[in-house]
């Protein structure tokens, strides 16, 4: 049975994640004839729920940012009239803080955060000048900071290091690194995105975002496959020829953007043989992100304690962020030292996080239960004293079952680790192995996070929509 | 020579831009004129640096407006290379 139209496609895009949906939908409406193959059954990459016992869980993405007016996020609503089909609610607060000494919330009046980080740290004189740079710093203003960490960022206006931990554990857990070794640029659009301008969420879980895109992408006339694996891409003379599928039907396109795992499309799906020795060199040396170990809770009761649904809260037990990361490094039911903790909107789930590194499969199957208990433990020490009483549903995703359902290298949940030597490497936008070719997503080292990765989507299309000299509107 | 690095840089700028080269113009103001917001201003500076092997000091960075402004930051880099 044909499953695809036998006609060429223009642009075929390998994984349904929220940057090849995104890019597919701009493709679509320049009217080029697009089609999306994804393994999974599902759209959505890391922005996914799921059902279980009655209870809706997000799977990984748990918010997003950048809605304001004139954000990524907004522009691309706009463009792609997904403001006419998702009805988005921004919490108030997005975050909040908790550290033994401080209780910091991010409101959605900047103004009042910023007073309450005066309020505790009245001898940091800069803050406001530091939420002022964040807000809306120039292109060039960044450009500068090309060769810097967010902690250079950090140490330019703050000198106690409880503010500056204080400022960077959501970096930390959304960005999977330290601000000693995360780019100032990765930092900052993380920081704005998640605690600026974050805290949006779709009405019915973030599942509501992939699936407006699709729907989108469709009704555009976009082709989307669903379980459908790619097995390679093709190249003749110089350019790519098309995939094919599993299933071995071959499917000509003059594009290919691939949305999944960047180790996977230049190993597997290009092979070895059409890759430079540098290339293969340096895809041997670069270091992809930590994984995370995500704690997903039924509950029967509202509990006070809890954070209020909808908003994000960040525990911390200490102030020394870098020791964080290395522990984390090294994970175990032992040192669960800081975490993410969130009621979902609707009142009826718990999701909570920590960083993890990948280890093997066998690893989590043997401690996947005791990391699970440590961690509501935890909770209970932290915030919810009783809270295992009131559990109806347990069950946690390891960077197993993150690699399983996504086949990001190694659980990666943000590509490649936002280091400076890994970052905007142009081989991971337009990979210098032959004409047509492209990624899109966390993979291309220059953004994550659902907002980072919407604009990368927006950006590959819109560099062949110019190239084909085809109209955006 | 100065046609060398006006068009290498012309390149690289149409490379992340998508824009045609031919648009890309001297006295065109690079966020005025060719969309380049923050990410892509980094891309630039980065590939700038990586194929002319100089090092752009942070602080001249925000002063590079336009492209002639940007070529002309390069030949002087080039210039104290060589001498």
């Amino acid at each position: 049975m044909a499953i695809v139209d036998r006609d060429i496609y223009d642009a075929v895009i390998i994984g349904a994640g929220v940057s090849g949906l995104v890019c597919g939908c701009y493709l679509a409406k320049a009217g080029m004839k697009v089609l999306i193959a994804e393994q999974h059954f599902k759209p959505g990459g890391y922005c996914t729920s799921f059902k279980r016992k009655g209870f809706t869980f997000d799977a990984a993405a748990h918010s997003f940012g950048s809605f304001r007016e004139g954000g990524n996020m907004n522009r691309v609503f706009r463009e792609l009239d997904l403001d006419k089909r998702l009805k988005i609610k921004r919490y108030d607060p997005s975050d909040v803080i908790i550290t033994p000494d401080y209780k910091i919330s991010f409101w959605n009046d900047l103004n009042r955060t910023i007073k309450e980080l005066q309020g505790a740290f009245p001898h940091e004189t800069e803050i406001r000048d530091f939420f002022d740079f964040m807000s809306s710093p120039k292109p060039a203003e960044i450009a500068a900071l090309r060769n810097k960490t967010f902690k250079d960022l950090l140490d330019k206006y703050f000198t106690d290091d409880r503010v500056k931990t204080i400022l960077s554990i959501a970096l930390l857990i959304n960005g999977g690194l330290p601000p000693s070794l995360l780019t100032a640029f990765t930092g900052s659009q993380i920081f704005s995105e998640f605690l600026l301008d974050g805290g949006y969420y779709p009405d019915g879980g973030m599942q509501a975002l992939p699936d407006a895109l699709a729907d989108r992408f469709k009704e555009l006339g976009g082709t989307l496959l669903l379980s459908c694996r790619v097995k390679k891409i093709k190249i003749k003379d110089e350019s790519v020829a098309g995939v094919v599928l599993e299933m071995g039907d071959f499917i000509r396109s003059k594009y290919v953007i691939s949305n999944c795992d960047a180790r996977q499309t230049f190993l597997k799906l290009l092979g070895r043989r059409v890759i430079s020795e540098d290339l293969l060199q340096k895809l041997d040396t670069m270091v992809p992100s930590l994984s995370m170990f995500v704690l997903y809770l039924g509950i029967s009761k509202d509990m006070a304690s809890l954070p209020q649904p909808g908003c994000t809260a960040w525990f911390l037990s200490h102030y020394a962020i870098e020791d964080m990361y290395l522990s984390s490094k090294k994970r175990n039911a032992g040192n669960l030292q800081e975490f993410l903790l969130r009621v979902s909107p609707d009142g009826e789930s718990v999701l909570a996080m920590v960083l993890a590194p990948f280890r093997n499969t066998k690893y989590w199957i043997n401690n996947k239960h005791k990391l699970l208990e440590a961690f509501i433990k935890k909770i209970e020490e932290h915030t919810t004293p009783d809270l295992s009483k009131y559990i109806v549903y347990k069950d946690a995703a390891t960077p197993s079952t993150l690699y399983r359902y996504t086949l990001n290298y190694k659980g990666a949940c943000y590509g490649w680790e936002s280091i400076r030597s890994q970052f905007a490497d142009p081989d991971f936008i337009k990979p210098p192995i032959c004409q047509n070719l492209y990624l899109t997503g966390h993979w291309t080292t220059r953004g994550l996070g659902v907002a980072g990765v919407t604009y990368i989507g927006y950006n590959t299309a819109s560099l062949i929509i110019k190239k084909e000299k085809l109209c955006y509107n | 020579m100065v046609d060398n690095v006006e068009k290498e840089i012309v390149s690289i700028i149409s490379d992340v831009s998508g824009l045609d080269a031919e648009d890309i113009t001297p006295e065109k103001n690079f966020f005025k004129d060719l969309e380049v917001d923050s990410i892509k201003a980094i891309e630039i500076t980065v590939a700038i640096e990586k194929k002319f092997k100089v090092s752009i000091r942070d602080e001249d960075v925000p002063k590079i407006t336009t492209v002639q402004e940007a070529v002309a930051l390069v030949n002087s880099l080039l210039d104290q290379k060589r001498s």
